[in-house]
C-alpha cells in the first residue's frame, strides 16, 4: 500500500508515536488533575510536557494557553462560538473547510451572527497578497468581530497570507483566528508572528499524533465563552468553571494517551525539522504536478500552488471512480469534495470532484512515479471505451 | 500571565505550601523552578484551606521562599494577596 492521503490523517505514525501511546496505555493509570496519587500526577506531568511543547512550537506566552481539544474541529467551533455576540459579522475565506465554513454558518441561520466571504484569487494566477487584504478590507462593517480564516488551504496547498491578515485584523481590533490544519507540521506556524488570537490545530495530520486530540492555542489577552461544562478538577465546589486557562476550557477527561502520542509526533516534526518537511513535499508536489500536465484531459488544481496537498480532475472519469481504481492498484487517494464545498466552488471543480493526493515526509519520489504510472494506465484503459 | 500564586503557608518541618490555581499551573511553577535550580513537589492542597475546593499547590522548603517568588515572578507568575 502507498498511502497518499496525509491531508486525511498522517499514517504511517513515527515509531516513537506508537510506543509512546502504547507505553502510557499500559503504564499510565491516572487521571490528570483528578488527584495527587502518583500516578495522577505522572499523568499531569505528561500533559504539562505536551502542552510546553506545543506552547514552544506555536510560540504561545505560556503552557497555559495550550487547550486540548477532541481535535481541530472542536478548536474551531470553541474559538468561533466562543467569541461572538449576538449581532456580530464574521468574515471567512472563500477556501474554508467545512469545520470553518458549517459553524459559521450554523451560527448566522440561528439569527445569531451574519457573515461575508472574502475571495483568496486561488484560481486567478494574478492573485496577490495585496487583493486579499483589500477585498477583507472592503467586507469590514462596524460590527465586525472576528477573522476566521485557513493558514493553507485542503484542497490545493494555496497558503493565504496569515502574517498580513493578521496585521490587518489587529488594526481593525476584530479578532483573528486561524485554521491550521493542513500547515501545522509543514509550515511555520506562529501565533505572535501572525498576531493571531487563537490556532487551531489537529494533532493526528502533519504534527504526525493519534487521532482524538486537537490544540487551541490561545494569544495572551483571548477569552472565550465556555461551550463545555464539567469537572475540571480544580475549584470543584464552585458552580462556574474555573477562570483560567486551560482548564477553563477542559471539562471532562483528557485523552491521555492521544496527548503523549501528541507530543511525540511534535518532537519528530522538530528533529526532521519544518524546513526539511516542507522541501521534500514541495519536491514530490512539483514531480506529481509535472507528470499529470503532461497527460490529457487532466487538469491540476492550482497548478502552481507548490506543497503537501494536489488535487486533479480527469475528463470523463469521476473523482471516486479514479480514487477506486487507484486503490485496486494499492494507492490511497481520496476523492469527492473534501469537506469544502466553498473551496471547490472557488476552484471550479467539476460535479465529478476532484482526486485529492497529499503528501507525508516518509513519501518517495518513486511512489510519486508509481503513482503518475498507474494514473496514465487508466487514463488510457478507460479512453480504449470512450 | 502564567498563574496564581497564593502566600506561603508553613506546613511542617520548614516545608513551605504556596497554593497555585491549577495542576497545570502548578506543574508551569514547577517547571520554571527546575530550571532555576529549585525543586519543588506539585501537591493537593487542603480543601478545608480553600474556598473553592480541589486545588494544588507547590511545596518547597521555606528558606527558598524568597528565591521561589522571585522565579515565579519572573515567569509571568501573579502573587494573590501581595506577600513580604
Amino acid at each position: 500500500m502507498i498511502y497518499f492521503d496525509h491531508a486525511a490523517t498522517s499514517f504511517p505514525k513515527p515509531p516513537a508515536v506508537v510506543a509512546r501511546v502504547a507505553e502510557c496505555l499500559t503504564e499510565c493509570g491516572g487521571n490528570a488533575g483528578r488527584g495527587a496519587h502518583r500516578s495522577a500526577m505522572r499523568a499531569a506531568e505528561a500533559l504539562y510536557e505536551c502542552r510546553a511543547e506545543a506552547a514552544d512550537l506555536f510560540g504561545a506566552s505560556s503552557p497555559e494557553r495550550v487547550v486540548f481539544t477532541a481535535g481541530d474541529t472542536a478548536a474551531l467551533n470553541m474559538a468561533i462560538k466562543g467569541s461572538v455576540r449576538p449581532g456580530d459579522h464574521v468574515l471567512i475565506s472563500d477556501l474554508e473547510h467545512n469545520a470553518v465554513f458549517r459553524p459559521v454558518h450554523a451560527l448566522a441561520r440561528e439569527g445569531k451572527i451574519t457573515y461575508d466571504v472574502f475571495p483568496t484569487y486561488a484560481a486567478d494566477p494574478t492573485a496577490s497578497t495585496d487583493r486579499i487584504l483589500r477585498g477583507i478590507e472592503a467586507r469590514i462593517r462596524p460590527n465586525t468581530r472576528l477573522l476566521v480564516c485557513t493558514h493553507a488551504s485542503n484542497v490545493c496547498s494555496v497558503v493565504l497570507p496569515a502574517r498580513e491578515i493578521g496585521a490587518l485584523c489587529r488594526r481593525h481590533h476584530i479578532r483573528f483566528v486561524l485554521d491550521a490544519a493542513q500547515s501545522a507540521g509543514h509550515l511555520d506556524v506562529n501565533l505572535g508572528q501572525f498576531r493571531a488570537d487563537a490556532i487551531c490545530v489537529p494533532g493526528h495530520k502533519g504534527l504526525l499524533g493519534p487521532q482524538g486530540v486537537g490544540l487551541l492555542i490561545l494569544g495572551e489577552k483571548t477569552e472565550l465563552k465556555t461551550l463545555l461544562e464539567g469537572g475540571s478538577g480544580v475549584r470543584s465546589l464552585d458552580a462556574e468553571m474555573p477562570p483560567d486557562p486551560p482548564e477553563r476550557y477542559e471539562a471532562g477527561t483528557l485523552p491521555l494517551p492521544a496527548i503523549v502520542g501528541l507530543r511525540e509526533g511534535m518532537r519528530t516534526v522538530r528533529e526532521i525539522g519544518i524546513r526539511g518537511i516542507r522541501e521534500h513535499e514541495k519536491q514530490l508536489w512539483w514531480r506529481l504536478a509535472g507528470q499529470l500536465k503532461k497527460m490529457n484531459g487532466v487538469r491540476v488544481m492550482v497548478p502552481n500552488a507548490e506543497g503537501s496537498v494536489l488535487s486533479f480532475c480527469a475528463d470523463g472519469i469521476p473523482s471516486e471512480e479514479m480514487a477506486a481504481a487507484l486503490d485496486e492498484r494499492g494507492f490511497c487517494v481520496r476523492a469527492g469534495f473534501h469537506c469544502a464545498a466553498i473551496a471547490h466552488r472557488t476552484l471550479g471543480t467539476p460535479r465529478g470532484g476532484a482526486v485529492r493526493v497529499s503528501f507525508g515526509n516518509e513519501n518517495t519520489t518513486e511512489e510519486v512515479d508509481a503513482l503518475t504510472d498507474a494514473v496514465r494506465e487508466l487514463l488510457t484503459e478507460k479512453r480504449k471505451f470512450l | 500571565m502564567s498563574g496564581i500564586a497564593g502566600n506561603a503557608k508553613r506546613a511542617k518541618d520548614g516545608v513551605c505550601l504556596s497554593p497555585i490555581g491549577s495542576v497545570t499551573q502548578a506543574m508551569h511553577a514547577k517547571d520554571v523552578l527546575a530550571r532555576s535550580g529549585i525543586y519543588v513537589s506539585v501537591v493537593r492542597n487542603d480543601p478545608s484551606q480553600t474556598r473553592h475546593g480541589c486545588a494544588y499547590a507547590i511545596s518547597y522548603p521555606c528558606e527558598e521562599e524568597r528565591t521561589v517568588r522571585g522565579a515565579l515572578r519572573r515567569a509571568g507568575f501573579r502573587w494573590r494577596g501581595g506577600g513580604r
